[in-house]
């Protein structure tokens, strides 16, 4: 049992429905679970809605147009503050992984920075830059642009060198081979880093929404708690799972069909 | 006695060791010299140092003493007037087949018809025109190194420079490969220095060949090849062929079991 061709052999091709329905079933058996423990341990209790209720909460949330301006604001707060992080992240981090000098310099300044708890720096953003976007704005960045720098690093460092070097036979300048090769070549890995470092980024947005928001999908749920709606609560958090998974399964496509060179 | 192509003058290489050790000493003092037109090969054992040397004909080393002239002009950094072929793959993956020849006319400043014609006509020559708009990675192995070396030929370089371009191909391509380096050198009357580490690649393709020995690497001996523009199989025959196989093997081989 379990060799090659059965469903549980290591290392081997699932077909394609196979893959399908068990995603599917992993998914049916949390929401059968969800459901089994609210009747069962929470016995119809609020602080344990089941799947059912949580639902309905999540309509009533729509039809009343809450959902869609909360979603907005954090949208945009990890769209700018991510995108920034972004940015430098490939500025710095291709930097980095393709002149001794810039790592030299950048990589033990980032790496100690980088243990430094981006949400420990909170008051002292607010107290810098006011309670409005500009605080929440700057602590993604800041909990996202490390690693962001230092993992496009890694990409950039992964050009093979003989690419380089055939590169320079061809007459390109540094400047050339940055844009022209290490650029090109790190895409697919860029996207990879950000797919991966952007649960970060809805991290510190949470955290920003906790302290000082007046709309945001973080905010909501505080809003809910303090009148007892866990059924919203509930609601909310299935929003935040699935913008991250639109946002995997994106990434995953862009990555697949504007690359195809870099498929496996 | 006209100036040589490409001329290397005492070239020396010293890679610096760590804090105790007192380095590598790859490279003693190469002379060589490769004449218009001509196809010379270098062979040595594995670790000899012909990588450096090219590398370092190739601009993208510096010698630690010793100049390399190109025209009678000494050259430093790498340049389009030195074409390079690499062992390993070196085709960018996300360029198309005629996009990877063509980076290097778009480098040079060519317009957009001079870099179509010039890469069609590349293209044609090295028997891939259809695969035009393939990307590297849906090509065989032989045919990524065709691509190379149209990419190295494109911006018409003084000298083209090749780093062991068949080792890591199977015999039959390899074969295939080398007629086709033949008939490229003789249709573009290019001049080629060629690094490997196969003897019978070497005597079948040149008019020269440096023997380099190891450690540090120097020129053992220099072979003229007397077979002259005449190639094909039957020189493979040759007793004079497989005499000059056997020297050079027999040399290798000493130098081997001596390092
Ligand atoms: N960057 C480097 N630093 C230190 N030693 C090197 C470096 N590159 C090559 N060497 C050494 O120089 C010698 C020659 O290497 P190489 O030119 O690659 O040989 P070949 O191409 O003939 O196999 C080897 O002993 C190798 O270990
Ligand atoms: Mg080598």
């Amino acid at each position: 049992m379990a060799g090659p061709g059965t469903l549980l052999a290591l290392r081997s091709e699932l077909d394609a429905r196979w893959q399908s329905m068990l995603g599917v079933a992993g998914v049916l058996g949390l929401l059968a679970g969800w459901q089994l423990v609210a009747w069962t341990v929470a016995g119809g209790s609020f602080l344990l809605p089941t799947p059912v209720q949580t639902v309905r909460a999540l309509g009533e949330l729509a039809s009343s147009g809450e959902l869609w301006s909360d979603m907005l604001a954090s949208v945009q707060r990890v769209g700018i503050g991510y995108g920034i992080s972004l940015a430098i992240g490939i500025v710095f981090g291709v930097a980095i992984g393709s002149m001794a000098a810039a790592e030299a310099f950048f990589e033990p300044q980032f790496g100690l920075l980088r243990y430094i708890p981006a949400s420990a720096l909170t008051p002292l953003f607010l107290l810098w830059l006011g309670i409005d976007e500009p605080p929440k704005i700057a602590l993604i960045v800041v909990g996202t642009v490390f690693y962001n720098i230092l993992m496009v690093a890694d990409v950039a460092r992964s050009v093979p060198t003989t690419l380089i070097n055939a590169s320079y036979t061809l007459g390109a300048n540094r400047r050339t081979i940055l844009r022209r090769v290490v650029l090109p070549h790190s895409w697919p890995g860029i996207i990879d880093v950000a797919r991966i470092n952007l649960a970060a980024a809805w991290l510190m947005l949470v955290v920003a929404e906790l302290l000082a928001a007046q709309e945001g999908l973080a905010f909501r749920i505080i809003r809910a708690q303090r009148f007892r709606q866990v059924d919203r609560m509930f609601a909310l958090l299935l929003v935040f799972g699935a913008i991250g998974i639109v946002s995997d399964v994106v990434l995953r496509a862009v990555k697949k069909y504007g690359f195809p060179w870099a498929r496996p | 006695m006209s100036t040589p192509k490409l001329r290397c003058v005492g070239v020396t290489k010293r890679f610096a060791g760590g804090r105790r050790s007192p380095g590598v000493l790859a490279l003693d003092g190469i002379d060589l010299e490769v004449r218009q037109n001509e196809l010379v090969c270098i062979v040595g054992a594995s670790g000899c140092g012909k990588s450096t040397l090219l590398s370092i004909i190739g601009g993208l080393e510096t010698a630690t003493s010793g100049i390399v002239e190109v025209d009678g002009a000494s050259v430093t950094g790498p340049g389009p007037d030195r074409g390079m072929v690499f062992q390993g793959y070196s085709l960018f993956p996300w360029k198309t087949v005629q996009e990877n020849v063509r980076f290097g006319l778009e480098l040079a400043g060519a317009t957009t018809q001079e870099q179509q014609a010039r890469t069609d006509e590349l293209l044609a020559v090295v028997g891939l025109a259809d695969f035009a708009d393939s990307l590297p990675r849906e090509l065989s192995g032989g045919m990524r190194q065709r691509v190379a070396i149209a990419r190295a030929l494109a911006p018409e370089p003084d000298v083209l420079l090749l780093d062991e371009p068949f080792g890591a191909l199977d015999a039959q391509t390899k074969r295939s490969l080398q007629e086709f380096l033949l008939t490229i050198w003789q249709r573009t009357s290019a001049t080629i220095l060629m690094v490997t580490h196969d003897v019978d690649e070497a005597i079948y393709l040149s008019g020269r060949v440096y023997v380099l020995s190891s450690r540090p690497g120097r020129v053992a001996e220099e072979i003229e090849i007397p077979f002259g523009s005449s190639r094909g199989t039957h020189i493979k025959r040759d007793p004079r062929f497989l005499d000059l196989r056997d020297d050079i093997e027999e040399h290798l081989y000493t130098q081997m079991v001596e390092g």
